[in-house]
């Protein structure tokens, strides 16, 4: 047993640092170290940034393009990414789908969809969840009915994270009824700009849409735009949830988030109020507790023996510290996060820059603003990616056999 | 970075293991509880399987083994609730080695590695609750050595120790001295503790002390610290335990004609009770790794495994007698003492609260595993 990282590892890491540090832009760091609202624009600079060095798909092996790093070091990159304080990489493309075309599609497939997904050039969403889906995703209705050389895609889509940007979409749709509910599903890649195609925002609690609903109405999508075989999805979709392990714990955010949380407390007056302290002292173990529990992963990962099962632990421990440092956040500003004040969440906005003059607001740095919308838009995480519930009965299962 | 245990370790592992299901039965330790809560021949198996030597260097006959090994061996142990207090040789085999004059040491680390000696940490005061930094016992220089006067409480198997590792003033500061149980001046009270295990009040009058370090304070944190490491590891192997001895229990109890394994409000909590597990041994791992990191950087460490371990021990214990309805709180059936065991290892060395002072103290800036 041995906690620090190799000499080599330690390299590595103060080399991507060193990267990342001096590509970044300032005007977007600055806006994911306070929580600012980031545009298509800031996603997709980043993006583009990292995909001109090869790392925007650094979970890619070598003989896609990618950098072929050992999981540690995906690790140590995907660390020091959020330690700088850039923007998360839209998991959709680089993450979720290029691996699932890697792994089942053709070489033809392989050719036309990689490169764009690697340089950050191409857009794309999931279309999993439907309306009355929820974590049974099993049950998606939205109909692909085979017609010559294209499927007719009827349906709809919802949840569909950033979808308002999407220029091609994933999707699980039905294309048989027959057998069990996960035999007749399909994957399907479907081009949104295609006749048809209908995007719709769905305006959230915190009032930003960072969702949508998709509407699919007699689309018309070629048969080479199917995944390996026909009513094999289910399999691939699996395979991609594979991926997601370590990432779902997103245990490198919420060390910057706690971060952010005591530069808060301090300039709200609560970092010397023992009531409150401790409680970012509880959060604080929280967070290293899960860091522990992913770097077990990691090296259980790396070893290939001793395979640890606490996959469905991670997604309930990550969301909720994320929960708890939105919700201390709110606390810790106490009245002055009550304020809705939407163009307070641009950068640039004169409460942000720390003026306190009429119609700003004190604290500087740490701007009020998006406090409250923190919390509010951090409900969303014991959701998603199968509800905390559905994981705790995954959990029991595995300890019951 | 790396969590797999060595080949010695899982031998390790698998010797105590083999020990605690086939020597260390449920109805031995009653017994032994009855006899009042120590055994001393139970204490020499644990010495015949080479854990009193662990921690020892090899250069006074011990084994020279790291804080992982001791992490193993005590998890094995606490699967078994066993009573008698291991944790304690290896942290005298710690103070001794890394602050006793050369004397001292020879004359107590052998001993201590075979079993013959079980030397335990006497500080704990009426009015310091979980400070070590407050002392009142006193000690003063007389002919060429000390004597020291002084009561100190809750020492692990107080009256049946060989000698005490005992904190006093001297000369203006916390001091640490070895005084033998036999000495002149010492009286002991033993009593048994809510677990079931031992322990004893002891009153020094003049008693004559070896001192072993003018740095009492530095040492007794160190001698918290590897002791906290060991609880951890130990709470750990008893968390488990009684999770397995939980998850067997709702497969077999019915209730409305089906295994209660079967209700889904069941088998949340028992979901919550495995994340806590995992929660704590994560942790347990961090303490122990950090055991040889710089004095402020380990002694915050296991302050945060410690409130980790705290909430875990609380959690899984009550959850454990819930689960069992009745059963669960007799004195005959199992999981109460594995319950009583973990409430008195949240309650030592410093209780959760206790702990979470200490790193809500220490915040910084930046937190992490390496930060």
């Amino acid at each position: 047993m041995d906690l620090a990282f190799t000499p080599e590892e330690q390299a590595f890491r103060e080399e991507t640092r060193a990267w990342i540090r001096s590509h970044l832009p300032e005007d977007i760091a600055h806006k994911v170290r306070n929580a600012l609202r980031l545009s298509r624009d800031d996603l997709q600079r980043w993006a583009k940034i990292l995909g001109s060095r090869g790392w925007l798909g650094h979970g890619w092996p070598k003989q896609f393009g990618g950098p072929g790093w050992t999981a540690v070091q995906k690790h140590l990159f995907e660390e020091e990414c959020a330690l700088a304080c850039a923007p998360r990489v839209i998991p959709f493309g680089p993450v979720m789908v290029a691996p699932v075309i890697m792994a089942f599609g053709t070489p033809e497939q392989q050719q036309r969809f990689l490169p764009g997904i690697a340089s950050g050039e191409v857009w794309w969403s999931q279309g999993y969840s439907e309306p009355g889906s929820g974590s049974d995703l099993a049950s998606v209705k939205t109909r692909a009915e085979r017609e010559g050389d294209h499927y007719v895609v009827n349906g709809q889509k919802t949840w569909t994270t950033l979808g308002q940007y999407g220029e091609w979409i994933f999707c699980l749709v039905r294309t048989s009824t027959e057998g069990k509910p996960q035999t007749g599903i399909s994957f399907l890649l479907i081009d949104m700009k295609s006749p048809g195609v209908t995007v719709r925002p769905i305006k959230l609690l915190d009032g930003e849409a960072e969702v949508n609903e998709v509407f699919f109405d007699n689309v018309k999508v070629p048969v080479e735009n199917l995944i390996g075989e026909e009513n094999k999805g289910w399999t691939y979709a699996k395979h991609l949830l594979s991926h997601e392990r370590t990432n779902i714990a997103d245990v490198n955010r919420s060390k910057r988030e706690l971060e952010r949380l005591k530069r808060i407390a301090k300039a709200e007056g609560v970092w010397d109020d023992q009531r409150f302290r401790d409680q970012i002292a509880l959060l604080e173990v929280d967070v290293i507790a899960l860091e522990m529990m992913v770097l077990r992963v990691l090296s259980a990962e790396t070893s290939g023996k001793n395979p640890l099962d606490i996959a469905g632990l991670l997604k309930i421990k990550g969301s909720e510290i994320q929960q708890r440092y939105g919700e201390l956040m709110m606390l810790a500003a106490g009245p002055f996060s009550l304020p809705f004040i939407e163009e307070a969440m641009e950068a640039g906005w004169q409460g942000d820059q720390g003026a306190n003059a009429l119609g700003g607001f004190p604290g500087g740095e740490v701007a009020n603003a998006p406090l409250a919308s923190t919390y509010f838009n951090m409900r969303k995480t014991t959701i998603y990616g199968g509800s905390n519930e559905v994981q705790r009965n995954i959990v029991a299962q595995t300890v019951f056999g | 970075m790396d969590f797999n245990f060595s080949e010695d370790q899982q031998q390790l592992r698998d010797a105590v293991r083999r020990w605690v299901s086939k020597a260390y039965t449920f109805e031995r330790r009653r017994a032994d509880v009855a006899a009042g809560g120590f055994s001393r021949s139970t204490y020499t198996e644990l010495a015949e399987l080479g854990l009193t030597a662990l921690a020892v260097p090899e250069a006074h006959g011990g084994l020279g083994q790291g804080p992982v090994d001791v992490m193993v061996a005590l998890e094995e142990l606490g699967r078994g609730i066993v009573l008698e207090p291991l944790a304690q040789a290896v942290v005298a085999s710690a103070v001794l080695s890394q602050y006793a004059p050369p004397a001292a040491q020879a004359l107590w680390l052998p001993r201590i590695a075979s079993g013959e000696a079980l030397v335990v940490l006497a500080h704990q005061e009426r009015k310091a609750r979980y400070r070590l930094d407050v002392c009142s016992a006193k000690a003063q220089a007389s002919g060429d050595g000390h004597v020291l006067t002084g009561l100190k409480s809750l020492v692990p198997a107080g009256d049946q120790a060989d000698a005490f590792l005992v904190p006093a003033q001297l000369d203006g500061q916390i001091a640490l001295f070895l005084v033998e149980r036999g000495a002149g001046g010492v009286r002991t009270m033993g009593y048994g503790t809510q677990d079931g295990s031992r322990a004893a009040e002891l009153e020094f009058t003049d008693s004559p002390a070896t001192l072993l370090t003018q740095h009492g304070l530095t040492a007794l944190t160190l001698a918290q610290d590897i002791a906290n490491a060991a609880l951890c590891a130990e709470a750990v192997g008893v968390m488990e335990q009684t999770l397995h001895i939980t998850v067997d229990y709702m497969n077999q109890r019915k209730q409305f004609g089906v295994a209660i394994a079967s209700f889904q409000a069941l088998r949340h909590r028992v979901a919550d009770m495995k994340m806590q597990l995992e929660l704590a041994r994560s942790m347990s791992y961090y303490a122990s790794l950090k055991i040889t990191a710089p004095a402020a950087e380990r002694h915050l460490a296991i302050a945060r495994a410690r409130v980790q371990l705290g909430q875990s021990m609380r959690f899984i214990g009550q959850q454990a007698v819930q689960l069992h309805g009745g059963i669960g709180v007799t004195d005959e059936y199992i999981v109460s003492h594995y319950f009583k065991r973990l409430t008195q290892l949240e309650m030592s060395f410093g209780d959760t609260l206790h702990h979470l002072g200490e790193v809500s103290a220490g915040m910084q800036e930046t937190a992490g595993v390496f930060a």
